[in-house]
């Protein structure tokens, strides 16, 4: 079977903090479980969604 | 029609109907693969190349795949997630603790609208996906709404930090314009004149309760000393009250004023030892979501979570110019808010500001301290989870130090390490 791919890392929400990058930790309250079962319905609206397409953007120097 | 085909068809319109009402926002391409920006939930999602080829139709190799395929926090990102900007430096509020030093004249040579349209121009052709504007008090900028509308015109989602004491009768205007927008909150009623130095928490909650009215994603931002740390479980029970959408937890940090205040607001090793566990508890106890800044993870680990989880959560320490830029009001570009502008590149001949962040990336040496932390030396060297935490946060090191490539010296393994030598 081919290889699915694979969800690296999830960064949850937006940082209005003009200081210092937020992160949330709020699932470490319910740990590694808790997120093993998000991370693939997370997959799973991915694939839903990639039926629309978006042009990946590429650093131009790249 | 079989029962079968029904609910195939059922399936297939409920799944075009999710793809063509929350579509994905866009797909930027990195070394280890992609980061997907998803508008609902509102994340960044972090693939392989696998995945990212699947998920953009990727075919072919583009460049920036060419060469082995790295883990996320192997290389430099192609270009930050977000840009902290700081707009003004104006603030008649005059914190003790200011980290930029804010006063009612602001800084010499402010850029005004048509300088930072122009930076929002370069930060959206790099790919950058967040902008967190502050200031100084950027609610009482005329042309703050202009410019949000503006950065959403380019594919960026502007965020706010306000301290909810000047300029809220425009904002409550254009509040629908940002993402986010959190009030800088240290403590409930004497506790934040305690931390600020004026009695401000009658004037900040008014705000808070505004903006909430006309606005569902709004938080607070909570600057933790070892004057607030008592009463954060307080805090997150006001924060449940208000129907605030998160608290946000950011460690003092020795710059602008808050040089000066450093030893007297920064928090006890006592009370960073117990951070983890007590802002957890808050937040269950009350149901309320919790953030903290990337200076705190050295905090964290200390209780020695899952590597794992930490890394899939996107729980890194110091990313500043990676993850992350700062600007200050004069376009000057930094590793992030705290730092000084980085020093000067000799291929350049000056500092860079913001609208060259393109071609000052990609230099040697750009950032300077911020990017040598694979260079580390012992404690952290041999830390398990140094490529995370990045060796704690080069503001404090660099203040108490005199090095901003140090090991942080608030970290809890190196105080025990320090301390035994």
């Amino acid at each position: 079977m081919a290889r699915r791919g694979r969800i690296l890392a999830i960064k949850w929400g937006m940082n209005p903090n003009s200081s210092s990058l937020g992160v949330d930790v709020t699932f470490l309250l319910v740990g590694a479980t808790a997120l093993a079962i998000v991370t693939p319905i997370i997959g799973a609206l991915l694939r839903w969604r990639s039926n629309k397409p978006v042009a990946p953007t590429e650093s131009p120097d790249k | 029609m079989t029962l079968l085909g029904a609910a195939r068809e059922l399936v297939g319109a409920v799944r075009a109907r999710i793809a063509a009402a929350r579509p994905m926002k866009r797909v930027r391409l990195e070394k280890f693969g992609a980061i997907l920006q998803l508008a609902v939930p509102r994340a960044l999602i972090f693939v392989d190349r696998t995945m990212a080829r699947r998920m953009a139709r990727i075919d072919g190799d583009p460049a920036v795949w060419r060469g082995r395929e790295g883990g996320l926090g192997d290389h430099v990102l192609s270009a930050p997630l977000e840009a902290h900007l700081q707009l003004t430096n104006k603030c008649g509020a005059g914190c003790v603790g200011c980290y930029t030093g804010a006063s009612p004249q602001g800084a010499s040579n402010e850029w005004g609208l048509v300088e930072w349209k122009r930076a929002i121009d370069a930060l959206a052709d790099a790919g950058v996906f967040h902008l967190a504007l502050g200031g100084g008090e950027s609610a009482v900028l005329p042309w703050l709404g202009e410019l949000a509308t503006y950065a959403r015109e380019r594919g960026l989602v502007p965020n706010l930090t306000t301290s909810g004491l000047e300029g809220l009768d425009g904002l409550i205007g254009i509040a629908d314009r940002f993402g986010q927008i959190n009030v800088s909150l240290d403590g409930l009623h004497a506790t934040y004149a305690a931390v600020r130095g004026f009695d401000g928490f009658a004037r900040a909650d008014a705000a808070i309760r505004r903006l909430r009215a006309v606005k569902r994603e709004v938080g607070i931002n909570v600057v933790v000393t070892r004057h607030n740390f008592a009463e954060l479980d307080k805090i997150f029970a006001y924060a449940s009250e208000r129907r605030l959408s998160e608290v946000e937890l950011l460690r003092f940090k020795p710059s602008g004023r808050g040089a000066s205040a450093y030893k007297a607001m920064r928090c006890t090793s006592e009370q960073h030892e117990s951070f983890l566990p007590t802002i957890l508890a808050a937040a269950k106890r009350h149901r309320v979501r919790v953030k903290v800044d990337c200076s705190y993870t050295p905090m964290l680990v200390h209780h020695r979570p899952d590597r794992d989880l930490l890394a899939e959560l996107c729980v890194y320490g110091c990313t500043g110019g990676d993850f992350l830029i700062g600007a200050k009001p004069d376009g000057r570009i930094t590793a992030c808010s705290f730092a000084a502008p980085p020093p000067e590149l000799v291929q350049l001949g000056k500092r860079p500001n913001v609208t060259e962040l393109a071609s000052y990336w990609d230099q040697p040496g750009a950032f300077g301290a911020f990017r040598t932390w694979r260079d580390a030396a012992e404690p952290c060297s041999s830390c398990e989870y140094h490529s995370l935490c990045r060796g704690g946060c080069k503001v404090v090191s660099a203040h108490v130090r005199g090095d901003a490539s140090a090991p942080d010296p608030e970290c809890p393994r190196v105080r025990a390490i320090e301390g035994q030598q």
